[in-house]
């Protein structure tokens, strides 16, 4: 029944979004249906920081009603959205405590791997968790998304075998619809990413006058 | 009663004073946050504070802060004059008066610092997004105000890792300081704060420079250069994350819970500065070799891999990580056009810059030349001031 819970999605959204342009959100009274609202967002694969962000305040203004699955349902979807800082943002309204939480320690530690680029290490320590991460839909594509993201920005050209790693050990025919999406080119083991150089150039900033700025001190 | 009347009060107060009355409110929350925090409370205090825990509670702050908002419509007058239409229309009864259009606006900017104060630096920024803070026209007349405004945008975009936001922000404002500098000369409760809120401003703006360099104006570089700031600056630059600390507690705004601490275990490192000092610090540390990587790159236009490697005492697979991590942490949201202040795109900021074919780094550097068109027009208008001087002079 996938298209029930979309429909789900949209009407919950639409009442969301009324709520957040007033003092509705800060109601504990909607919060059932804030949570109900991320649920869908890990089974049916999309985002909406906003909400995410006011379930988070009012957990911060009513710790009583505290519920640690969904706080790391959200993390994890935070971290899914990088290169976006929304895990920072998430970790800025845990209350005490919360961040001692063995299942948050966790996430933590798997998002500052993802922060430094230590995708190999990411890979590998992520496989130790999947009954926590199994159940966000698209998780790892995700990742895979932000890890195109940083070799699209860093690299001209680069060893097909060091992309496969950075991408956690896909097969080839994973590494070639990646390749697609991310309009790469293969050439006997080196995968061409984009002409850098035309982007990255040095630059010389010289003043340029022009006749405006000077016509203030000529002659009247 | 001003806001339970049924029509507007017929009451003209000043800018000032209105802007002061909201800032106080704020103030009173704060400290009231802070006192039902103290450890030095005794059991009868904090058990009194329990059971009226309505007292200062965050939600009736908040509630009279939206309901002066609501009341006045000052959003939909501000989306009116940013986008050149009149106010007055979309005003409503109540929003034509002065009294209730400044409080509405004063309400915003009080959202802002609450928000701030707890942490929930995006909804800080986001209550701000009809108010465009880019262009110069002042909507509102009352310094202090400004300055608090441009204060909190900017320690929130440097929780949101917006570097060049922030560090534009807090030019921008500097600058106006300056210039202004005449007005908060008088000894005054709100001046003491704006030249508070200075001092702050510079020292957040040495720690973004710190791990975003740029060039920023000239006034203010000199101001930076000045020994108080330098020391600092070149202590961070040696990755001495003390340093990081000690400039984060001087000049973060004061955080609060919204609870009182009886509700939970009151430990000393669960305070609210404490969390957010952390946050901050986990963000620092992973920037921490930026500056060294940058030093290096800037002293060659092509590296191989492997001598970078040698320079920086790492092995390879460690390197390309940092590489990347540089390349990352450089590439982060820039405001460029719209009136909200949380719009804007991924740019890269460095200017410092490289990519990396095979094994091979090539490397970008960005010269400033140096400028001296500024220069040649001061000197041109004050030789114009002083013949026309010489000229009127009678002997």
């Amino acid at each position: 029944m996938v298209s029930s819970r979309r429909e789900e999605a949209e009407t919950i959204r639409t009442e969301i979004n009324e709520w957040l342009a007033n003092v509705e959100r800060y109601n504990f009274k909607n919060l059932p249906v804030f949570e109900r609202y991320v649920e869908l967002q890990v089974s049916e694969n999309f985002y909406d920081l906003e909400a995410s962000l006011a379930v988070l305040k009012l957990y911060q203004f009513f710790p009583h009603l505290y519920k640690a699955e969904i706080v790391c349902w959200i993390l994890l979807k935070a971290i899914a959205n990088l290169p976006h800082t929304d895990f920072v943002l998430c970790k800025c309204l845990l209350g005490p405590g919360q961040l001692d939480d063995l299942n948050i320690v966790r996430i933590t530690y798997l998002a500052n791997l993802l922060e430094l680029c230590q995708f190999k290490s990411f890979w590998h320590e992520k496989n130790k968790d999947q009954n926590l991460i199994s159940q966000i839909t698209g998780f790892d594509d995700s990742i895979r998304k932000f890890v195109c993201h940083v070799v699209n920005i860093t690299y001209q050209s680069l060893d097909k075998i060091i992309l496969k790693d950075l991408l956690g050990n896909v097969t080839d025919a994973e590494l070639k619809s990646w390749m697609a999406k991310c309009g790469w080119k293969e050439d006997h083991g080196t995968i061409y990413i984009s002409n850098q150089e035309d982007i990255i150039k040095t630059k010389n900033i010289t003043e340029k006058i022009t006749f405006d700025t000077v016509s203030v001190v000529m002659y009247p | 009663m001003i806001l339970t009347s049924p029509e507007p009060i017929e009451l003209t107060l000043t800018n000032q004073w209105l802007w002061e009355i909201i800032d106080e409110f704020v103030y009173q929350f704060q400290s009231f946050s802070q006192f039902r925090r103290s450890p030095k409370l005794n059991s009868e205090e904090l058990a009194y504070i329990k059971d009226h825990h309505y007292i200062w509670s965050v939600l009736s702050v908040l509630n009279v802060l939206h309901s002066l908002i609501d009341k006045s419509n000052i959003n939909q007058q501000l989306k009116a004059y940013f986008t050149g239409e009149n106010a007055e229309n979309v005003a409503g009864e109540f929003g034509r008066s002065p009294l209730y259009k400044m409080l509405g606006y004063f309400s915003l900017i009080a959202l802002l610092r609450v928000h701030s104060m707890l942490g929930d630096y995006h909804l800080a920024v986001k209550v701000l997004e009809n108010i465009d803070l880019h262009k110069n026209t002042m909507y509102c007349n009352v310094p202090a105000c400004q300055v608090t405004t441009y204060y909190y945008v900017g320690f929130a975009y440097v929780m949101m890792r917006r570097y060049a936001d922030a560090i534009r922000t807090y030019t921008n404002s500097l600058l106006y300081v300056q210039r202004m500098r005449q007005m908060f000369q008088t000894k005054s409760y709100q001046n003491d704060q704006v030249n508070k809120q200075t001092e702050q401003m510079y020292t957040m703006l040495a720690v973004c420079l710190v791990l975003h360099p740029q060039s920023i104006d000239e006034s203010i570089n000199n101001v930076l250069q000045d020994r108080k700031y330098a020391d600092r600056i070149v202590r961070m630059q040696a990755g001495d994350t003390k340093e990081f600390e000690n400039c984060f507690l001087f000049a973060c705004p004061k955080f609060l819970s919204p609870v009182p601490s009886s509700l939970e275990g009151a430990a000393p490192e669960h305070e609210p500065l404490q969390i957010q000092k952390t946050i901050f610090l986990q963000e620092v540390q992973q920037q921490i070799y930026l500056p060294t990587v940058r030093s290096f790159l800037k002293l060659y236009t092509t590296m191989p891999l492997e001598k970078l490697a040698g320079f920086m005492e790492l092995n390879e697979a460690t390197l390309m990580e940092c590489l990347l991590c540089f390349k990352h942490k450089m590439h982060n949201i820039v405001w460029s056009k719209g009136v909200s202040s949380l719009e804007g795109d991924f740019q890269a900021g460095s200017e410092v810059d490289f990519y990396i074919d095979k094994r091979m780094i090539h490397i970008a550097d960005t010269k400033v030349g140096r400028r001296y068109g500024d220069y040649f027009i001061r000197q041109i208008h004050q030789f114009d001031e002083l013949a026309k001087g010489l000229k009127s002079l009678r002997f």
